[in-house]
């Protein structure tokens, strides 16, 4: 097209717009007409295309007056825009929320409640007992000899104080397991079904382990309790927890106040048990349980003969942290008092 | 304890076509773990690593025998053919000529001494098959005759020494107990000062030659020079080794085995494995017989149970015929007198295996945990325990919403941080954590601290115990309440704290104490069970039926007074004064909304007149104020 024709054909062009503004009723209306000249396919983009292939000289005079006509043309769109929005009842939608501002209860508060609720769903009681204990509720009534080379798991702090004449030296519990016999003595007859939950303490600080960190510990006693009842209570814990993706699997294991025992693994939320750098072989090593050894239930002054019982205990923060989602990397962020961490949940 | 092993020494063993997958995953299922299975080059042939935990009680499984042993077993279960194979001994040498050897024993330290003497050894380094092997089981080669014992060791799970025969005096070794403070110098060259009651080896002329089952001594440890060798194994009492090798920090893998007390049948093939390898890797010539003393082999154990009570145990009953084959397969010998069952155990499980308990723990295991159903329980209730869980519950969701941010601080803090009698630990981990709070205060401050950048007002509070030791026994666990305001109104914070009270029932308001701190930071605490004493339901207050009337009244107040306590004087001066707010403060001049409301009329003019002039009067007389 000569140069005369194209600047023929936009001052037609401009004239034809600014006819058919005028009677745009509403803003879909004026947003058609806006793609009818300057969309992708609008009749001024395509004019723009066309004198592409012109000679650079006519090109640049051709272009200052394109751009004026575009910028006409925005320029009537935007008045007549807010001409139509002054008419109707215009709010502004779009402005930015002020964010309310509320409390938050903490992850650990956020998930003992929630395991104590799955629990209280299956009749189990919620308990508490010292965490400054003898060491015989935390070992040698459950089992531990003195010697016992298991007690090198349990890396314990030991406190300042005079031993008790029958209980032993003084300690910080290093497992929720004291529990158990101190339930026994409390309730001195089964049933006893019960889920203590608290502060334990061990040597030890890593990216994932707090000297100072949390249990669950779970005690059933009755007559006739099977290994059998014992899967049941854990499936339906993870399935209430972890949702039924989550599968489980039962490994033979060494407690010594279980027999027998095992530990639960639950796989892999990263690779769903194909085998990662974060899991073994594609599972996560969940909770220890297994049947109360005779010598447990007898310490605590409940006959073995007639009663049977299985015990199991995990970390708060470990089935926390196995939870998907969640991806705190390191275990001492948990335990930050930084008001941008604790206000994201 | 986790062992290295690697997938083709294993199959020296073990007969399968179970790929190392399969093995991995099915003996995890019932036995020891495999945590890892790794890929490994070795002389450009494709190998696999396993990394194994074991528990501390299958001292039985810690070997690459025993592993093999207990995969016989269990991959079978799953449709696998797997046998397990003889290990490759010499027959025990009868020579003509024996050099003399003697051992003069103590029965209560150690239980069985097995050994034998060699020389003429052609090869002082080993082959690469051996280092490969030892290598991946995270051991380093040495020499052919020192890499010998690693190598039944972690093939048999048998530790070994072995000493320069030349090196101990009249060829006698005398064991005997350590006294406290009596020195040994290792072969790496390291002096222990021995804590007393350690099983030692002495010479004729009362030196230290060994401290047994945990470390060889540098006075008679084998070297290029050494002529003749004797392979020595050990049966030791195992609680006396523990205690030796922890208190000295010595924690060789021979340490952690043989205070797991290993099976002292295995005495004699660890010494005849011992000396196939020697003839197989150094040609060695054996120079004595076996010189072995075991005055009391270990008794075979039976255990006695039943067929329900293992079916009540597993909740689903496993045939007899079946319990019998599971049984037999790991090595016990079963026997069925009707429903009574009498179960042998092999001296490889003696020390592990006891009560009728581990005798259905072997079945289940072996069935497999995955092979038994998942019952929920049935059965009465417990009776409820006494917590104050739900009252704790309904304090922090009250404070969160007012704002209340909830804070988890260490209850292990620094001896700055304590104020008066507290708990000391024996092993903490640092002196910022040597003692147990007995307060939240600065916990509370250093958890405001972490935020020091932050301008909006913020709330943080905690439930926690803090400890108070008493004269005797258990200190007093205590749950505390408490709370830090920062760039706080004091009468915002105090009114959050007003408002949780009142919600959760009680009356009184006095009773947590809010203090300052520094401008606009204010702290409180209070005991957990004193609020849970007060606490009650509250009841319905019926709701106006007349209209009140409102007004402000404003008194100057003279300096110091305190203001709580005019707000009230005016809301007790008359019963038709139902409710009093401070609407707003201007220098001296206090200004309080006062709501004149009747529950039986609708009140005049006059009437409110009344109460206005009681209201004043009172504010007047009482403070010395002045109505503006």
């Amino acid at each position: 097209m000569p140069y005369l024709n194209i600047q023929k054909t936009l001052v037609t062009l401009r004239n034809e717009f600014t006819a058919q503004i005028v009677d745009a009723k509403d803003l879909p209306e004026l947003e058609e007409l806006r793609i009818a000249y300057l969309g992708r396919n609008g009749k001024l983009t395509l004019l723009i295309r066309e004198i592409s292939n012109l000679p650079p000289e006519m090109k640049k005079k051709l272009g200052i007056l394109i751009n004026e006509t575009k910028s006409t043309l925005n320029n009537l769109i935007i008045s007549k825009k807010n001409e139509l929005k002054k008419k109707g009842d215009w709010f502004d939608y779009s402005i930015p929320g002020i964010r309310a501002e509320r409390g938050h209860l903490h992850l650990i508060t956020q998930a003992i409640e929630e395991i104590s609720s799955i629990f209280s769903q299956i009749g189990f009681t919620r308990v508490r007992y010292p965490e400054v204990e003898w060491d015989w509720f935390a070992f040698e009534g459950l089992n531990f000899g003195k010697d016992h080379p298991a007690r090198d798991d349990w890396e314990t702090f030991w406190l300042k104080s005079p031993d008790h004449p029958k209980f032993g030296p003084m300690l910080l519990t290093p497992h929720t397991s004291n529990g158990q016999i101190r339930e026994m003595v409390r309730t001195k007859k089964p049933p006893i079904r019960m889920i203590n939950i608290a502060k334990c303490y061990r040597r030890q600080s890593d990216a994932s382990h707090t000297p100072v960190f949390h249990q669950f510990e779970g005690l059933v006693i009755d007559k006739n309790i099977s290994v059998s009842n014992l899967k049941g209570t854990l499936d339906y814990f993870v399935r209430q927890y972890f949702g039924s993706k989550r599968v489980t699997r039962l490994r033979p294991h060494h407690f010594p106040f279980t027999e027998p025992s095992f530990e639960v693994d639950i796989v892999c939320d990263i690779c769903m048990g194909k085998g990662c750098r974060l899991c073994k072989d594609g599972w996560l090593e969940l909770a220890g349980a297994g049947m109360t050894h005779p010598n447990v239930l007898r310490a605590g002054g409940i006959d073995p003969d007639k009663h049977t019982a299985f015990a199991f205990g995990t970390g708060v923060e470990r089935v926390l942290m196995m939870r998907s989602g969640l991806k705190i990397p390191d275990l001492r962020i948990l335990y930050s008092s930084n008001l941008e961490y604790l206000k994201q949940f | 304890m986790n062992i290295q092993i690697l997938d083709s020494w294993l199959r020296d063993y073990l007969n399968t076509k179970a790929n190392s997958q399969k093995i991995a995953k099915y003996i995890s299922l019932c036995g020891p773990t495999f945590d890892r299975v790794r890929p490994i080059k070795i002389g450009g042939k494709r190998d696999w690593v396993y990394d194994i935990e074991i528990t501390s009680n299958r001292v039985d499984a810690m070997s690459v025998y025993g592993i093999a042993r207990e995969a016989s077993v269990i991959l079978p279960q799953f449709r696998i053919n797997a046998n397990l194979q003889k290990i490759k001994i010499s027959i025990p040498p009868k020579p003509k000529k024996s050099l003399p050897f003697k051992v003069i024993a103590n029965k209560k330290l150690v239980y069985r001494t097995t050994a034998v003497i060699v020389g003429d050894i052609k090869n002082w380094e080993s082959p690469d098959w051996v280092k490969d092997r030892l290598n991946a089981a995270g051991v380093r080669s040495l020499n052919s005759v020192v890499d010998i014992t690693n190598y039944v060791m972690i093939e048999l799970g048998q530790p070994m020494h072995v000493f320069d025969y030349n090196k101990i005096r009249n060829a006698t070794i005398i064991i005997r107990e350590s006294r406290r403070g009596e020195k040994i110098t290792s072969f790496d060259d390291k002096t222990y000062s021995l804590p007393g009651g350690d099983i030692i080896f002495k010479s004729t002329d009362n030196k230290i030659i060994d401290l047994p089952g945990i470390i060889g001594t540098k006075n008679s440890v084998v070297d290029k020079n050494t002529k003749r060798f004797i392979f020595f194994v050990d049966n030791n009492n195992a609680a006396k080794i523990r205690k030796t090798s922890m208190s000295l920090g010595i924690r060789t893998v021979a340490a952690t085995l043989n205070e797991k007390n290993v099976d002292p049948e295995l005495g004699m093939t660890a010494i005849l494995r011992a000396l196939y390898l020697v003839k197989k890797i150094c040609q060695g010539q054996i120079l004595s017989k076996i010189y072995d003393n075991y005055p009391d082999p270990i008794k075979s154990k039976t255990v006695q149970t039943t067929h329900e009570f293992i079916s009540n145990r597993l909740g689903i009953e496993i045939s007899k015929i079946q319990t019998t084959k599971i049984l037999d397969s790991l090595g016990f010998k079963p026997s069925w007198s009707g429903e009574n069952l009498s179960v042998t155990v092999p001296s490889f499980r003696n020390f592990d295996v006891a009560i009728p308990e581990d005798i259905v723990e072997e079945i289940a295991r072996i069935y497999g945990y995955h092979n038994l159903p998942s019952i929920l329980l049935s059965g009465e209730l417990p009776e409820n325990y006494s917590g104050s869980f739900k009252f704790e519950e309904k304090i922090k969701n009250l404070l969160v919403n007012y704002g209340g941010i909830e804070v988890y601080t260490s209850s292990l803090v620094s001896k700055e941080k304590i104020k008066g009698k507290a708990l000391k630990l024996k092993n903490p981990l640092g002196s910022d954590s040597e003692y147990l709070r007995n307060s939240l205060k600065h916990s509370l401050i250093d958890a405001a601290k972490q935020n020091k950048g932050e301008v909006k007002p913020f709330h943080l509070f905690e439930i926690a115990n803090v400890y108070l030791p008493l004269k005797k026994g258990l200190p007093e666990e205590k749950m505390i309440l408490a709370g830090i305001f920062v760039n706080f109104s004091f009468r915002k914070a105090k009114g959050i704290i007003e408002s949780a009270i009142s919600d959760l029932g009680i009356k009184s308001t006095k009773l947590v104490k809010i203090r300052k701190m520094s401008n606009n930071n204010y702290y409180y605490e209070v005991e957990v069970n004193a609020l849970r004493k007060l606490s009650g339901i509250n009841s319905y207050v019926p709701l106006a039926k007349y209209p009140a009337q409102v007004e402000d009244i404003s008194f100057v107040l003279p300096d110091k007074t305190e203001s709580g306590d005019v707000y009230e004087k005016i809301k007790s001066v008359d019963s038709n004064v139902r409710k009093v707010e401070l609407a707003k403060i201007y220098n001296n001049s206090y200004t309080f909304r006062i709501w004149y409301q009747s529950p039986i009329k609708t009140l005049n003019n006059q009437e409110v007149e009344k109460i206005r002039n009681k209201v004043t009067k009172a504010v007047e007389s009482t403070f010395g104020a002045k109505v503006k």
